[in-house]
């Protein structure tokens, strides 16, 4: 191929997962930027996730993916099949890109995400070996799934595999989401602006079974702000989390109101980015916002229960927390502790441990993210670079073969 | 030139047998009253056919309110002054034909008079004639019809349209060959249950895919409930358990998504599941197969079914629209001849089950006071059925200590008996004076080959003809009546197999379900009437995809071509290619729309 040729080539990342994931898909974003530097790579994702992606430097274009509009079309096409109607996906289509990409990576291993590369680029690499119709899975592909099937001495960090599934290595720092000036609701302007430390809870999870009680919420913010200090807090979530925001606003003391901010619903996700931003710490349980606040380089603290495991979802980058319980439904809440860790991060290594619980520190090498007990004694040894080895040698073999 | 000369020149030049029959017809069917906005309005029959204040305003939204498909051929009833044509046409595309129903040539005239007609009426045909002329005169204009209906025009000659409507569906069902998917969602229990199994077999038998969501399973559980001691318990936990049916069903129609949800009476789904399947693009229909003045739930529902089939006419069907309803049409009850059937009885069967007179059924009131008329006569009589506790005058004849009938007893008796008397239920004393609707056991008893004695109903004549069924019009004249029949043994076997002939030919349930499908096909022509057409087979399918779509076709064409294919049989059979199977982009499209078709609909 000519230089000029290879110029041209345009490059596809697919991503068409939520927000947690899109996040997470900005380690491999720098790492396939990196390695082609001479072309473009443009970003497929979710309609309602654009307006985030188009900050992301690296990204070329943002290409919108309507998933309503395939639904719609489905719902029509389900138990009357036109072929004309064919027209308006194939208009659909071709609004998306003229001509086909070089390459997609798709980072899904989702028949959709799968599908979409292999309409939208003469060239796919992804989870499966060859073509939409096969289930033959690549090597990095079969070890996310061994992964989600045992969780078992994994080390990779999700960000991670997303790099090994495209065939680049993780960058070798974390990448920061620098934004441009992004104007907040008016009641929301004075946020981070004062001193003290301000804090954002996010109040809300995406799955109900992820979520932390308000209850828990209303001690951990009573416990925060009862302190003779100057720490603020802005509750951040969706929509869907203000009615559990009221319900934790109700359960503080009213001499608290003057230092909490309610953001919930009230902001786009350029401007939830920005509020994050703001902050000087980021806590909860939901990983899209907390992974979108280590990004903008906010430090985040996870309390991760249900299926959220700090190796593979932990916040991306360096001196992030994560509590991880035991228990998919935690018993106790290390509420004082994770308050401390706050106020007096110092005091951290002597910490008296938490029953249930045990508390990590994000890191990073040349493998990507790593999360190190605070004791710095993982029973486990990090078997990252043997991982990395081994699953390189099977995918040159498969190259080989094919 | 006046107007009518005007308009009767230019429209001789499309039709000029039409604009011959206008100048020997005259009007007067409309009175011609100016609008507000100075333009003509009309009124008939002491209503206003178009707005008195601006009729242009009016049409328009109407003609907005119409829905199109591509391809369709509009079907408009209701003439009046035509300002809803002139309205409608523009909306349309230049391509799509327009047949205007003409079913009374006087209205015409009227319009005609009263004002000049734009160049909307070069596009328009005009059916005209007699329901059938009508009826060919859409047919050769093309398929598939949309029927849209200018109401206030239309109900000057609801009759007429009727009978069109009629013609229409008579042609759309000897056209029909292509299979739907059929939900049918049953009782638990009581007399809509059967009528529901006969419902399945028709449709089956008439080559579609039924899936009979029987509710009769829970009967046990359900009639739990009836025993508990405080009603407002038992009332309460009734109305819990048919909801969570009404869930159930729902579940099961997720699961495997039919063309058509049609209930019969009884069918536990409520409101608020029936309003979650229109949101789902599911169309459904109800059979209310029971008396409206009886069981009067239909209130509650009406709103929530998209087509109702009642057994009565007005004013049931107009109290189901008061209600809500937005299709009701009149759709009698009728025989299953593989069940209801003539039968070779023993010598010994005919001494068990037979008499001179029988009556099998409840113990309803009217019955309980005449049937102690009908004792101490010069004749055998036989009564069969439950709920007949208390009636001490009738011990005597009660069979088998007053036990419920199943359905084989049921044939058994009706063959083996001379006179079958078939008096309707009713609350009050002697016959029921009001009783409109036929019963399914006059059609059960007409379909064995059985002699029957029936009370007079007003919709009898439509369905059977005095020589084939017997009526009585009084109790006081019917041990009269049992007398003579009695007497006439020739005349009684004359005509029972007349009525046998009658059901066969027009009233079993295949017919009645033939009718069902026409009528929702005729009023769903993209849905359910593409489907009846054949327009969802391989073949058909494969025709529309060959010009821009060369891959699908293909794939289409591997199909049987009389085969019904959607979305989810023709990615089935692109996947089939296996892992190395070469696709194509449409190939990929297809596969793309099933990812997101196979996702659960949201209905539970």
């Amino acid at each position: 191929m000519r230089h000029d040729e290879d110029v041209a080539a345009r490059i596809l990342l697919i991503q068409l997962a939520r927000l947690g994931d899109l996040v997470q898909s900005l380690p491999v974003i720098a790492s396939l930027a990196a390695q082609y530097s001479h072309r473009s790579l443009d970003l497929l994702c979710a309609a309602s996730l654009a307006d985030l992606a188009r900050l992301f430097q690296k990204v070329g274009h943002v290409v919108k993916w309507n998933g309503v509009q395939w639904h719609a079309w489905a719902e029509s096409f389900a138990g009357e099949f036109q072929p004309s109607r064919l027209r308006e996906v194939e208009q659909y289509l071709a609004e998306l890109t003229t001509d086909p990409y070089a390459m997609a990576y798709v980072l899904n291993h989702h028949p959709r995400a799968i599908l979409a590369g292999t309409l939208l680029a003469t060239e796919v690499q992804g989870p499966t070996l060859r073509g939409s119709l096969d289930e033959e899975l690549t090597p990095w592909a079969s070890y996310l799934r061994q992964v989600a099937q045992t969780r078992g001495s994994n080390r990779i960090h999700l960000s991670d595999t997303f790099c090994g599934l495209c065939g680049v290595t993780p960058p070798p720092v974390p990448p920061v989401l620098r934004l441009p000036s992004i104007v907040l609701p008016s009641d929301l302007a004075e946020v981070g602006m004062s001193a003290g430390q301000w804090i954002a809870v996010v109040v809300g999870a995406g799955d109900a079974d992820r979520s932390i009680p308000i209850a828990v919420w209303t001690d951990w913010i009573s416990t925060l702000l009862a302190h003779d200090s100057s720490c603020a807090v802005v509750l951040v979530g969706a929509r869907r989390d203000q009615t559990t925001a009221v319900a934790i606003q109700d359960g503080l003391s009213p001499m608290m109101a003057g230092r909490l901010w309610d953001a919930t619903g009230r902001t786009t996700l350029p401007q939830l980015a920005t509020v994050l931003k703001r902050c000087h710490w980021a806590v909860g349980a939901d990983t899209g916002p907390l992974h979108l606040a280590a990004a903008v380089g906010t430090s985040a603290m996870g309390f991760y229960f249900s299926r959220a495991r700090v190796h593979e979802t932990g916040p991306y980058g360096l001196g992030h927390w994560v509590w991880q319980s035991d228990h998919a439904v935690p018993e106790i809440w290390p509420i004082h502790a994770s308050v401390k860790l706050i106020r007096e991060p110092e005091t951290v290594s002597r910490q008296a441990p938490v029953s249930g619980w045990s508390l990590w520190q994000s890191h990073h090498d040349e493998w990507g993210a790593i999360f190190h007990p605070v004791d710095d004694n993982d029973a486990q040894e990090d078997q990252r670079a043997a991982v990395w080895q081994q699953i390189s040698e099977q995918s040159l073999s498969q190259q080989g073969l094919q | 030139m006046n107007s009518f000369e005007a308009n009767i020149n230019r429209l001789a030049q499309r039709d000029s047998a039409l604009a011959a029959a206008l100048r020997q017809s005259g009007g007067g069917t409309l009175e011609i009253l100016p609008a507000r906005t100075g333009l003509m309005s009309a009124r008939a029959q002491g209503r206003w056919i178009h707005s008195a204040y601006d009729p242009i305003k009016e049409a328009q939204a109407w003609a907005e309110g119409q829905s199109y498909q591509e391809g369709e051929t509009i079907v408009v009833f209701g003439v009046g002054l035509l300002y809803h044509i002139e309205a409608l046409c523009p909306r349309l595309p230049r391509t799509t034909p327009v047949v205007l129903v003409v079913p009374n040539l006087s209205v015409l005239v009227d319009a005609a008079m009263a004002r000049t007609w734009g160049d909307w009426m070069d596009r328009v045909s005009w059916a005209w004639g007699t329901a059938e002329a009508i009826g060919e005169q859409i047919a050769s204009a093309g398929h598939p019809i949309r029927l849209v209906t200018y109401a206030p025009a239309s109900a000057l000659h609801a009759d007429s349209h009727r009978a069109i409507e009629t013609v229409l569906q008579r042609n759309a069902a000897a056209q029909a060959g292509g299979q739907l998917r059929i939900a049918v969602v049953g009782p638990i229990y009581g007399g809509s249950l059967p009528i529901t199994r006969y419902a399945v077999s028709a449709l089956e038998s008439l080559g579609h895919d039924v899936r009979w969501l029987d509710h009769s399973v829970h009967a046990a559980s359900y009639h739990q409930l009836e025993l508990l001691k405080n009603s407002q318990h038992r009332l309460a936990l009734q109305s819990k358990y048919a909801e969570m049916l009404s869930r159930i069903t729902m579940a099961q129609l997720a699961e495997d998504p039919p063309d058509l949800v049609l209930s019969l009476a009884q069918a536990p789904l409520i409101l608020p599941a029936l309003e979650h399947l229109r949101r789902k693009k599911f169309l459904t229909a109800m059979w209310f197969v029971e008396n409206y003045r009886h069981l009067t739930y239909w209130q509650q529902l009406a709103a929530g079914y998209d087509f109702w089939f009642v057994i009565q006419q007005d004013p049931c069907i107009a109290a189901l629209k008061q209600a809500g309803a937005k299709d009701v049409r009149y759709l009698p009850m009728a025989a299953d001849p593989s069940v209801h059937r003539p039968l070779e009885l023993s010598e010994a069967e005919r001494e068990e089950y037979g008499s001179d007179v029988s009556f099998v059924g409840a113990g309803y009131a009217n019955r309980r006071e005449i049937f102690p008329r009908l004792l101490g006569h010069d004749w055998t009589f036989k009564l069969w059925g439950n709920e007949w506790d208390g009636a001490t005058a009738l011990t005597s004849i009660l069979q088998r200590n007053g036990a419920r009938i199943d359905t084989d007893t049921c044939q058994k008796v009706f063959n083996a008996s001379a006179v079958n008397l078939n008096l309707h239920s009713w609350a009050g004393a002697g016959l029921d004076p009001d009783g409109d609707f036929v019963n399914p056991r006059t059609f059960e008893l007409a379909s064995c080959g059985a002699f029957q004695l029936t009370d007079r109903r007003s919709l009898m004549p439509d369905l059977f003809t005095a020589s084939e069924v017997a009526t009585v019009s009084s109790s006081e004249a019917l041990p009269g009546e049992i007398t003579r029949w009695l007497c006439e043994p020739e005349q009684r076997v004359a005509m029972a197999a007349q009525a046998r002939q009658r059901v066969l030919a027009e009233h079993t349930y295949v017919h009645r379900m033939h009718a069902l499908l026409s009528q929702v096909g005729v009023a769903s022509p993209d849905r359910i009437g593409s489907i009846l057409r054949g327009d969802r087979q391989a073949a058909a399918l494969a025709v529309a995809a060959d010009e821009s779509f060369s891959s699908v076709a293909s794939t289409l064409r591997t199909f049987p071509s009389a085969q019904r294919v959607e979305l989810k049989q023709l990615a089935a059979q692109i996947r089939s290619r296996g892992p190395m199977g070469t696709l194509s982009r449409e190939d990929l499209m297809v596969l793309m729309l099933d990812e997101y078709r196979s996702e659960t609909k949201d209905l539970v």
